[in-house]
């Protein structure tokens, strides 16, 4: 390791301490904290099982607010990509529409849903929505990202072929671009069955919102149960995706190996 | 009689080039037609010449002498600095809508073959239709029965059936090419425009691509201007053949009844062609 090195990594570790000061964060509160967490465990594991029927229903209905949210974002994500993609458009379009799906990403979807909230009311609407936002900025920043990264030679033999822009784009932009589009639409409905299982948080509708109500009323045993639910179905959620994943992105690189 | 033939029997005897006056049959003419991709290097100098409908006409050169840059003149996807090129009695530019309409009846083949390696053989084939479909039917994927029954019967006459399902990237090479050729068959082309697609095959592949190529020439009338690697394959299979070196065309033979004439000099260039010959085999 070289001084430069060592400088920089002495430089890392007295800013961590100082910033830590800036946000009161001190390890002796950690320390003594630490019997509370006991409490709030104990209490857990006092689950009420007669819970798990609403627990179920209201993880359903999570589930549906984000497979909602999750079809919609992309479906209207996939246009605005071919329109913010630069080797397809003019800056005049390309410009401020990524300025716009740039603006959607910077918000988290949780402060998305605060704004629905306010605009369409509480529930499971106002989450719907926020996390259709944020699926569009998201998928179609990777879609754009794919595009533009498409191999050139196809598009130029067909564009020689003297075919319309809109037939270059649908027989050949959109067929070498959309082998990472499922990979990218699965990833997405897992972060957002996540996502939405905290939009309840602020009235969002969801299986947060019955978390973070008895959490409210120190009754930790019955946020348990809500909480091992999210914690099963998403670790389900994931493993159903990789296994997809698996079965139709890996198959077609495997395809590539075997024959040159 | 294929070139190759021609020049072994053939006695030295001087004559002159008989396409120097005009020809209604020629489909490609350039005069002094100069190249150049950043305004001050020249990649081609000085090009003239004139190719007749029907002829094979084979473009031999070094990597890097200008061939690759000849098609793109022709197809109009590039402009020349200098002089003028009439295809068809068009002046080739991809960006003019009446040259596009042109386009759709010149089969381009890149060196890269420029397939899409997502999509299914007969997927690619029918992008050869696409100049014929309408938009609404070619966003919806949706051709035409007869379209469709033309590309299997092309498919089948490159020798893929069978595979018309079967995903472009799994392919071989020499099948990857046999897709290209589909697909410009498939435009109904007046003319073929073929970069190196047999270069980097074995000798019993190339040789099976070009006589795919030489047998759909025959059957359609087909112009063909092909570039080539190997001097020997261009003397067996063109009528005519043009060395470029340096972005020039240095020589240019061909065939006027059962004589070889240098259509460069007017003079028979047998000492010079056999040693190209002899060099490249
Ligand atoms: N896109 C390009 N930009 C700049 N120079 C190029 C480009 N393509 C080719 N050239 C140059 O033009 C010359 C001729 O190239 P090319 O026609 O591709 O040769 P060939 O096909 O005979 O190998 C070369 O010197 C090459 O470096
Ligand atoms: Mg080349």
């Amino acid at each position: 390791m070289n001084p430069k090195n060592n400088l920089i990594i002495g430089l890392i570790i007295a800013g961590i301490i100082a910033m830590s000061y800036n946000i009161d964060a001190n390890p002796a509160e950690f320390v003594e904290g630490l019997p509370n967490l006991a409490i709030v465990v104990k209490e857990m594991a006092e689950v009420e099982p007669d819970l798990f029927a609403i627990a179920f229903w209201s993880m359903l209905e999570t589930i549906e607010m984000a497979f909602i949210g999750t079809v919609v974002g992309v479906v209207i994500a996939l246009p605005l990509s071919l329109l913010a993609a630069r080797n397809l458009n003019s800056k005049l379009i390309y410009v401020p529409l990524r300025g716009i799906l740039a603006a959607t990403r910077t918000f988290p979807s949780i402060l998305w849903a605060i704004l629905f909230v306010i605009m369409v009311g509480l529930g499971p609407f106002a989450g719907v929505l926020a996390i259709i936002m944020y699926t569009i900025g998201f998928i179609a920043k990777l879609q754009y990202e794919s595009i533009e990264a498409v191999d050139s030679e196809p598009v130029e033999a067909v564009n020689s072929i003297g075919v319309s822009k809109l037939q270059l784009i649908r027989h050949v932009v959109i067929p070498e671009s959309a082998p990472h589009l499922i990979s990218q639409v699965l990833y997405m409905f897992d972060y957002n069955v996540r996502q939405t299982s905290i939009l309840g948080l602020v009235g969002a509708g969801g299986i947060g919102f019955y978390i973070i109500n008895y959490i409210k009323f120190f009754e930790y045993g019955k946020a348990a149960v809500f909480m091992i639910v999210v914690l099963i179905t998403v670790l389900i959620i994931d493993f159903v995706s990789v296994k997809i994943r698996d079965k139709y992105i890996v198959k077609e690189q495997k395809g590539m190996q075997v024959k040159v | 009689m294929s070139l190759k033939k021609l020049l072994k029997k053939s006695t030295p005897s001087s004559s002159i080039s008989k396409l120097s006056t005009i020809n209604t049959k020629i489909l490609i003419h350039m005069n002094d037609v100069w190249a150049s991709y950043d305004g001050k290097n020249y990649s081609l100098k000085e090009i003239t010449l004139s190719i007749e409908r029907g002829t094979n006409y084979a473009i031999v050169g070094q990597s890097g002498s200008g061939k690759s840059t000849l098609l793109k003149l022709i197809n109009g996807m590039m402009n020349p600095s200098k002089g003028q090129i009439k295809v068809d009695y068009q002046t080739p530019n991809m960006n003019k809508k009446q040259f596009r309409r042109e386009m759709s009846k010149i089969g381009y083949i890149p060196q890269s073959l420029g397939l899409v390696k997502n999509i299914s053989v007969l997927e690619n084939v029918l992008i050869g239709a696409l100049p014929r479909i309408g938009t609404l039917n070619s966003l919806l994927k949706n051709f035409p029965e007869h379209e469709i029954e033309e590309a299997k019967k092309i498919i089948k006459l490159v020798g893929l059936n069978g595979k018309e399902n079967r995903k472009t990237y799994m392919l071989s090479g020499g099948e990857k090419r046999r897709v290209a050729i589909a697909r410009a068959l498939m435009q109904k082309p007046i003319l073929l425009l073929a970069d190196e697609i047999v270069s980097e095959l074995d000798q019993v592949t190339a040789r099976e691509i070009m006589d795919l190529v030489a047998d759909a020439q025959k059957r359609l009338n087909l112009t063909a201007v092909m570039v080539h690697h190997d001097m020997q394959l261009a003397l067996e299979y063109a009528n005519r053949v043009a060395v470029i070196k340096e972005g020039q065309k240095i020589l240019e033979i061909g065939i006027d009844g059962d004589k070889i004439i240098d259509f460069q000099s007017g003079n028979m260039p047998q000492q010079e062609i056999m040693e190209l010959y002899n060099n490249e085999s």
